[in-house]
């Protein structure tokens, strides 16, 4: 009888569609996908454990290296969490300014996640498209913070500085245009014959699967579960915004690309208001020069542009934390790749790993 | 084209079908021999020319180097990765081979023997292509159809061998 | 027309030089053969590096974006240090790729390349070889351009390599068919296989009209064969690296690039030949002072621009869609199309036409 023989190929860590130093070992029965092994850990830095020998503040720089394509968030979701554990209140000023930009963020990020798919299946020009728009993003970010990538920008109490003057033109005309910039999305990317015909049905991720790996964030939701931390458990203010949570039902490749799109949406409208009823006043709590949290833990989640996001701070009452613990959503995320993309084409692997949207410096952190 | 030309040319091309046949034989690397096969079909294809069929050449080049890179597929596809380079070994049957091979000659020498060698009383057609059409569809049209169905016969088995394979595992 | 091109003139002029000075017509003829192939060669090269800057600036067009614009007025000189550069690289060969394999596929994939130009009308009196079974040397070409993917997907060592030869071969072996099927039509439209009686034929209407099918499929055929995008399964930059070209480097590397260039020419002149009136001028616009030459480069210049609009619109499909659409709908397409071409010249002949 005739038998194939498999070959196993090595992705990674240097190859155009792993979105970083990812690595996985692919074993092929022809160009069908039998099996696959992650291999993480190539961009390792010990985050959690450096900061222990960093205060509070310093810690914040760290956050930035996470998820260094959404890092509003992280740096966000960590002031908070000290936040938490200090008892601080916020002026309202900071927390609109806050929403604005992690906002932002969240559009940046899924910006760079529609173009990146289309360019996972060669569509060039739909990553162009995405980026043109996404430098509008990053441009009005510089202005705020004077950084394109790794921010820094929140701090324990508030902001550091308001939002310059001539950002909010900028925000506003940016909005005029975002409904725009989806269509062509949609025409270009969206709506394409192959781009559907290539990821419908590929790489189902069912409920209980999902429910079951701790899947979160977008490709949740992408699976049919309505969850979003935003909703389920508000932080911040995200409470007094109107905003829906799209769900999609087939978790499927295309579901995973399309809530995100429908995500951008949500998010802008989210901005919208908070532009409406941004109110003057202070931007920084009264914090303390040296901030030596009570001591306790605390444990807050955020949703982060990948999923959720959770810092865990122990405090031992002096200036560094004793203990922090990061759950990143891109590493539980990729625990379902190897899994779903079994029986697949070679090409349909690189999709899933692309619709499952990972940033390697939050897996390995 | 003159003789000298003509001279020329049939000789680079006998001796490049002559050569890549040898290596076919001896070359110990299966892909190298299926690799020199095509040369020598090739130059097949250039004698064909000299003679003016130039729609046997044209399709000694499309089936048979066209086919013969399916071949290199199968070959690639069906032998072990590690010992390729001692792939298409010497094996123990020189005798058989030589009588098969004498024998092949006999036959080959007996036609030669046979054959009028005088030149052609008429020129060849100047549109060989149109005269071959016609006549596979009108005098031969039988075994025409014939290879056709042949052939999809063949297709069709390669399909359910290739089919059995994906449900045997 | 009566006004015989400058080409024609210089090849003219040289051939009773040639026979001024006593040369035999065997030396005239080889001589003769020699200035052809080295006029389709610069025609070739001149075209690559031409296309190597379009494509570029076209895909920036589409892309919004600018394109390389460094060298020269709006980078027109960037061709030119890119082969500089190219040239001037190591010319890396693995320890463990089959040497001659390697080496060889580099060159080969080039010569099917360079052969095509043989057959094709330039223009009015324009044409090296004008054969009698011209179109389907194309096709006879053409197809043994899968050999050199192959050997350079076999002979890497690579496992991308090899996946990318493979798909190269499935793809090619496949598209072939529905490619020549389109070709059908027009030659039964003509009732020869001469590309200066299939230009001939077109002088009153294109062949795009009557075969708009055979067109279609041809276009879509096409992208396979040149593997460009949507079909470049063979390179596959996202999953195989870049497939058959991986362990290549330097000027071996940029012979893959010359020659898929030297293929898209090739593949826009026969369909500018087969469908869109050869050198033939526009219908009305035949009494402008415009050389038939010209009229045939602006026509494949006008396919190219097609081929790169779909190349820098469309993602890639995946290789089993592309199988599907190749044997379910191409082949059936193409087929269908013969049939009816054979059924409307039965009943122009019917009907006296």
């Amino acid at each position: 009888m005739i038998k194939t023989q498999e070959i196993s190929i090595n992705m990674g860590p240097q190859h155009p569609s792993t979105h970083g130093v990812f690595r996985c070992v692919l074993q092929l029965d022809g160009e069908t996908v039998t099996n696959i092994t992650n291999h993480t850990g190539y961009l390792h830095r010990g985050t959690e454990k450096l900061a222990e020998a960093r205060t509070y503040t310093q810690v914040i720089p760290y956050t930035d290296r996470l998820d260094y394509i959404g890092a509003m968030l992280n740096n966000t979701g960590y002031v908070q969490t000290v936040e938490k554990l200090m008892g601080l209140e916020i002026p309202e000023r900071a927390e609109y300014i806050r929403i604005i930009l992690q906002e932002l963020s969240r559009i940046a990020n899924h910006m760079l996640f529609v173009g990146c798919y289309a360019l996972d299946m060669a569509g060039f020009t739909g990553w162009m498209y995405t980026f043109r728009d996404r430098e509008r993003v990053l441009d009005m970010l510089e202005m705020v913070c004077g950084s394109r990538m790794t921010f820094s920008f929140m701090r324990i109490g508030g902001v550091p500085e308001d939002l310059p003057e001539e950002f909010f033109p900028a925000l506003r005309s940016f909005l005029d245009d975002f409904p725009k910039m989806i269509e062509e999305y949609n025409g270009l990317i969206t709506g394409n014959e192959i781009l559907q015909a290539r990821s419908k049905g590929i790489g189902v991720l069912s409920k209980e699967m999902a429910l079951a790996y701790g899947v979160t964030g977008p490709n949740l939701r992408a699976s049919g579960v309505n969850y979003d931390v935003r909703k389920a458990e508000p932080y911040g203010i995200y409470d007094r915004f109107e905003f829906d949570v799209p769900v999609l039902e087939n978790g499927d490749c295309f579901d995973r690309y399309y809530i995100r799109v429908l995500e951008m949406e949500q998010s802008a409208r989210i901005i919208r208001q908070a532009l409406e009823q941004i109110p003057e006043g202070p931007i920084m709590a009264k914090v303390p020069k040296v901030i030596k949290p009570p001591v306790g833990e605390a444990y807050h989640l955020v949703e982060g542009t990948k999923g959720l996001l959770g810092y865990y701070i122990v405090s031992d009452g002096s200036t560094k934390p004793y203990r922090l613990h990061i759950h990143s959503p891109s590493f539980v995320n990729l625990g379902v790749f190897p899994e779903i993309s079994k029986g697949h084409n070679i090409q349909d692997t690189v999709l899933i790993l692309a619709s499952i949207d990972i940033v390697l410096g939050e897996v390995d952190r | 084209m003159s003789d000298a030309v003509f001279t020329v040319a049939f000789y680079v091309f006998s001796a490049v079908t002559v050569l890549a046949a040898l290596g076919v034989v001896l070359k110990k690397n299966l892909v190298h021999s299926a690799l020199l096969l095509i040369l020598a079909f090739v130059g097949v294809a250039g004698i064909y020319v000299l003679l003016q069929a130039d729609f046997i050449a044209a399709v000694q080049i499309l089936v048979y180097a066209g086919a013969v890179a399916i071949l290199v597929a199968f070959g690639v596809m069906l032998t072990k990765r590690g010992d390729i380079r001692e792939s298409n070994l010497a094996n123990r049957q020189k005798w058989p081979a030589l009588f098969v091979v004498a024998g092949v000659f006999a036959v080959i020498y007996a036609l030669l023997g046979q054959t009028n060698w005088g030149p052609l009383a008429a020129a060849g057609p100047e549109d060989s292509v149109g005269i071959l059409a016609t006549l596979m569809l009108t005098d031969f049209v039988v075994p025409f159809e014939t290879a056709a169905i042949l052939l999809t016969v063949a297709m069709l088995g390669a399909i359910v061998i290739a089919k059995e394979v994906k449900n045997s595992k | 027309m009566e006004n015989i091109n400058l080409f024609v003139l210089l090849a003219n002029w040289l051939r009773q030089w040639l026979e001024g000075v006593g040369a035999s017509p065997d030396v005239i003829e080889v001589v003769m053969d020699v200035f052809g192939t080295v006029g389709a060669l610069v025609f070739i090269l001149l075209n690559a590096l031409i296309l190597v800057l379009l494509e570029r600036k076209a895909a920036a067009f589409f892309q919004q974006r600018y394109g390389p614009n460094r060298w020269g007025p709006k980078g027109v000189f960037q061709t030119i240090f890119d082969s500089l550069k190219l040239l001037s690289k190591e010319d890396i060969i693995p320890k463990a790729v089959d040497k001659w394999v390697f080496k060889i596929a580099a060159y080969l994939i080039f010569i099917p390349a360079i052969l095509v130009f043989a057959v094709i009308p330039f223009g009015e009196g324009m044409i090296i070889s004008d054969l009698n079974i011209g179109i389907f040397y194309f096709v006879a070409v053409a197809s043994t351009a899968t050999l050199a993917f192959l050997m350079a997907g076999w002979g890497s060592n690579n496992k991308y390599s090899l996946i990318g030869g493979m798909r190269s071969v499935a793809q090619m072996v496949s598209y072939e068919i529905p490619l020549v099927f389109s070709l059908v039509g027009v030659v039964m439209l003509t009732g020869s296989m001469k590309m200066s009686a299939i230009v001939a034929a077109q002088t009153k209407v294109w062949f795009i009209l009557p075969q708009f099918l055979a067109f279609l499929v041809y276009f879509i055929a096409g992208h396979a064969e040149l593997n460009r995008g949507p079909f470049d399964m063979p390179e596959g930059e996202q999953e195989i690296v870049a497939g058959p070209y991986t362990e290549y480097s330097g000027m071996r590397w940029a012979l893959f690039f010359l020659a898929e260039y030297a293929n898209l020419v090739a593949v826009c002149s026969i369909a500018t030949t087969m469908f869109l009136g050869g050198w033939n001028p526009i219908p009305g616009l035949g009494f402008l002072p415009i050389p038939t030459y010209v009229w045939f480069v602006l026509k494949v210049y006008f396919m190219i621009m097609l081929f790169m609009w779909t190349r820098w619109t469309f993602p890639r499909v995946r290789i089993d869609h592309l199988m599907h659409f190749g044997w379910k709908v191409l082949i059936p397409v193409s087929l269908v199309n013969i049939l009816v071409t054979g059924i409307g010249i039965k009943i122009y002949q019917w009907m006296g036409w």
